[in-house]
């Protein structure tokens, strides 16, 4: 007898098949085939469009052309400059509101007053629940200039200006106030992870660190900020997975002069399906596509540094 | 066995509401809109349309007594009932939802329209893709032929070969300067000073800097608009005619040589981006214009706040003086005398008379009819009988379509009524004896007097024989004005490179002017980028537009 043949025990059960490892669940495997039914119909369905990419299709004209859309869309200036804008856009506003978030979560926490803190944090969440609509609207009026745009009449009132300063419409400082529109309406509610993480630090770790005589600014610095990198590292992560995704924000703040640096991959797509009198939806789901497979990569790099970092993957 | 039992019951529960869902949409879908008797004739039972803001009688404002008494009216003359489906589409983005919807529909499909309203420009996009139905013939033949005053608004549709695509109810109508007499007064200027564009600017200038409101301060402009130029909407500079003057940023057909021209590129162009430029750096056009759309140039016109409005703005002829003159006694915008302000209109000064020949009327929206390609016209020529025909047909179904739905819209019963009854200042009351028409209040507002519908009774190439008249005397001056002060514009152009190209050009167009007007560029560099970026595209529609004309 083979040293084998003894040790099978439980291991050397007979393999049972798909349908008779399901069996016994088969009640809830009922129970989730509508949804996955309604996945499948609502979510990958529509997916067999990117078939598209591959065709000319103008209202009812649909004419295979190969790659053609792809070598037009290589060729194309404007697809370029909106790939970098992308990429400019939305990395340097998730690296600006995670700094940002970080520093206020790390204030809120040091505040002993609890009014003031709730009070501050209550402010702070508010404009995150306000469309990107009504925001643009209220910081257009405000940054007009018109006659009726506050900051620019408030400096000329100063003395400081003698002609208004066009905020919006120009090319130096576009980026810089919409990643100051962007800090404004989202960093309050980026605290919410960081102070989640805050509030689960041991005071054990603050109290041993002030029986060793640390300062307060010394307790934040080798007690809060490694508690919460691993948060930072993996917010960052996350985000990094669907940079390409940037639209309302841009859409509603840009214009024609700021085209160069504001114009991202879904304005892009915007404009070219929604804006053109009878468009080329081979065309645009070519763009699609293409930043698809772009974010993929992006998932599959930021699974991939999740592992590295954390030990685990982020799919 | 419980929860087996539950799990299976559950499962059964939404399966059955994902297939309840599904029924709905086989059961629309099932729909043709249309039978063949026993005659063999075609029946259209259902008649789907899509229509843009032009239909005043919103859901919310009578739509559904309007679409009652059409099929009341509609049924009878046909002989058999009929059910009327309006879509009505958000206006600003109608022709993208027109174009996704002839993409990915089909006729019968829920949705998807039997007639739909196009502007000039789109008609000659879709005119030759096969969509639309060539209705040249049921046109010549329509009932409404012998009270037709206007025959050239339709015949400019047709096609070389002599086919129609579009068909349009009324011309087109256009834009006039309004200027506030108030301001005009306090800056000491009257309508009659103004004969070219120096006096018009030395009045811009006026509005700007001599405190017209009387607030102390200079925080006014001389005009707003919506856009220094409306690049992506035919005839492009009727929003700022006194700058554009004989410029047209667009393809044209030259008067002077019979060729099509890229108007974007001429001299002309430059002299009226300078004329813009330096109207900006003065401070005269708003800069709020470069962003506005016309709801926001508009109200900020007539704005309760006139510290910070305008003086001068270019917008529709006809029924839109009424409608501003009553938005800014609405507001109470009064003169510095303390009297409700009034609007006054500009003739076309000098330099619009020596170029165009006055305001530009611009080409027609039409309507047009969705060919379900089958090789039959039974079903496209029901739906020109029971819509098109019937909307000129002089009586009930035309006062439909011109003032909305009797004793909601409009009525001819003695009745008395009374406008702004709580507010003294703007109380207005008013008495009609048995079988004298006059509008109603508003549905919508019923502190204003209702205005029209869909067609407007002045702009119809076909009158009402009823002798059912708006008499509103702001709305007949208005038509009179600009009706003695406006000529055609050019004809859209329709070329396949236009169409492919034709909003990366208006873009491309929109970025140099606002870049020229504001001074981050010169006139001259705005013209040579362009000829720079788009002068080959530019060429090919040329050379196509020109070459369709052999």
């Amino acid at each position: 007898m083979s040293i084998n043949e003894n040790s099978k025990g439980p291991q050397a059960a007979p393999k049972k098949t798909l349908a008779q490892r399901m069996k016994p669940y088969l009640g809830f495997y009922l129970m989730f085939l509508p949804v996955f039914i309604f996945v499948l119909i609502v979510y990958y369905w529509p997916m067999l469009g990117v078939r598209y990419a591959f065709y000319s299709y103008k209202l009812r004209s649909i004419q295979w052309i190969g790659l053609g859309n792809f070598v037009k869309l290589f060729a194309e200036k404007e697809f370029w400059s909106s790939f970098v804008n992308t990429l400019i856009l939305s990395v340097g506003k998730l690296l600006l509101n995670t700094f940002v978030a970080v520093v206020i979560s790390v204030f809120l926490n040091e505040m002993l007053n609890l009014f003031c803190k709730k009070f501050v944090q209550t402010i702070i969440y508010l404009p995150h629940f306000m469309s990107w609509a009504v925001v643009a609207a209220i910081f257009t009026l405000f940054l007009s200039t018109s006659s009726t745009g506050f900051v620019n009449e408030t400096l000329k009132s100063w003395g400081w200006i003698e002609q208004s300063i066009d905020f919006l419409h120009s090319k130096t400082l576009w980026r810089p106030i919409f990643y100051m529109i962007d800090l404004w309406k989202e960093t309050g509610w980026g605290t919410v992870v960081f102070f989640a993480t805050l509030s689960g630090i041991d005071p054990g770790l603050y109290e041993a660190a002030e029986l060793d005589g640390a300062t307060r600014l010394q307790k934040i610095r080798y007690v809060t900020l490694p508690a919460l990198s691993n948060t930072i590292i993996i917010v960052l992560i996350l985000n990094l997975a669907k940079v390409l995704n940037i639209f309302e924000p841009v859409f509603v703040l840009y214009n024609t002069r700021v085209l160069e640096v504001s114009d991202v991959i879904s304005t892009y797509i915007y404009r070219k399906t929604f804006l053109t009198a009878i468009p080329d939806y081979g065309y645009t789901t070519a763009v699609g596509l293409f930043k698809s497979l772009v974010g993929m990569v992006l998932m599959l790099a930021s699974d991939y540094a999740s592992k590295r970092i954390r030990g685990r993957g982020i799919m | 066995m419980k929860k087996r039992l539950f799990s299976l019951t559950a499962c059964a529960a939404m399966a059955l509401s994902l297939l309840a869902g599904c029924g709905g949409t086989d059961a629309a879908a099932t729909n043709q809109g249309g039978s063949t008797n026993e005659n063999g004739e075609y029946v259209l039972e259902t008649l789907n349309i899509t229509v843009d803001g032009t239909i005043t009688a919103t859901v919310d404002a009578g739509q559904a007594e309007f679409v009652a008494q059409w099929e009341k009216a509609v049924g009878e003359r046909l002989g058999h009932p009929i059910k009327l489906n309006i879509t009505q589409l958000d206006h600003s983005d109608y022709s993208g939802t027109v174009s996704r919807t002839l993409t990915t529909g089909q006729p019968g499909d829920p949705g998807y329209p039997d007639a739909l309203i196009m502007s000039a420009s789109m008609l000659r996009q879709y005119q030759t893709t096969g969509l639309l139905w060539n209705l040249a013939n049921a046109y010549d033949n329509a009932e409404f032929q012998s009270r037709v005053t206007l025959p050239s608004i339709n015949m400019n549709l047709r096609t070389s070969d002599g086919s129609q695509y579009g068909f349009s109810p009324t011309y087109g109508n256009g834009c006039v300067t309004y200027l506030k007499k108030g301001w005009l007064e306090a800056v000491g200027k009257s309508i009659d000073d103004i004969k070219t564009f120096d006096d018009y600017y030395a009045v811009l200038k006026a509005f700007t800097q001599d405190d017209p409101d009387g607030d102390g301060t200079n925080k006014t402009y001389g005009v707003i608009a919506a856009g220094f130029g409306k690049l992506d909407e035919a005839p492009y500079i009727n929003y700022m005619p006194e700058f554009w003057q004989g410029a047209y940023p667009s393809f044209y057909k030259s008067r002077e040589t019979g060729q099509w021209v890229d108007g974007f590129a001429e001299d002309a162009t430059i002299a009226a981006l300078a004329r813009l430029n330096q109207a900006y750096k003065d401070g005269i056009i708003d800069p709020d214009t470069e962003e506005a759309g016309t709801k926001q140039a508009r109200e900020k016109f007539f704005s309760n706040d006139q510290t910070t409005s305008e003086g001068a703005f270019t917008y529709w002829a006809g029924t839109w003086l009424r409608t501003l003159t009553d938005n800014m006694n609405k507001n109470e915008v009064k003169k510095q005398s303390g009297e409700l302000e009034e609007l006054v209109q500009l003739p076309p000064i000098k330099e619009i008379k020596d170029t165009w020949g006055g305001y530009l009327n611009r080409e027609a929206p039409t309507w047009v009819i969705t060919d379900d390609g089958d090789g039959n016209d039974a079903r496209e020529q029901a739906i020109f009988d029971a819509l098109f025909d019937t909307m000129l047909d002089g009586g009930t179904v035309q006062t439909l379509w011109t003032y909305g739905a009797e004793d909601v819209h409009w009525s001819t019963k003695a009745e008395e009524f009374v406008l702004n009854a709580n507010d003294p200042d703007k109380k207005k009351e008013y008495k009609y004896e048995d079988g004298q028409f006059h509008l109603r209040p508003n549905p919508n507002d019923p502190n204003s007097l209702w205005k029209k519908n869909h067609l407007d009774d002045v702009l119809v190439i076909a009158p009402l024989t009823n002798g059912f008249k708006d008499n509103d005397e702001l709305i007949i001056e208005g038509n009179r004005f600009f009706t003695e002060n406006c000529v055609d514009a050019p004809a859209a152009a329709s070329s396949p490179t236009l169409t492919d190209h034709e909003a990366d050009l208006a873009e491309g167009k929109k970025a140099l002017l606002n870049k020229a007007v504001v001074g981050e560029i010169t006139p001259e560099e705005a013209v040579a980028q362009y000829k720079e970026k788009f002068g080959d595209i530019s060429a090919a529609i040329v050379e196509e537009l020109n070459s369709q004309e052999q």
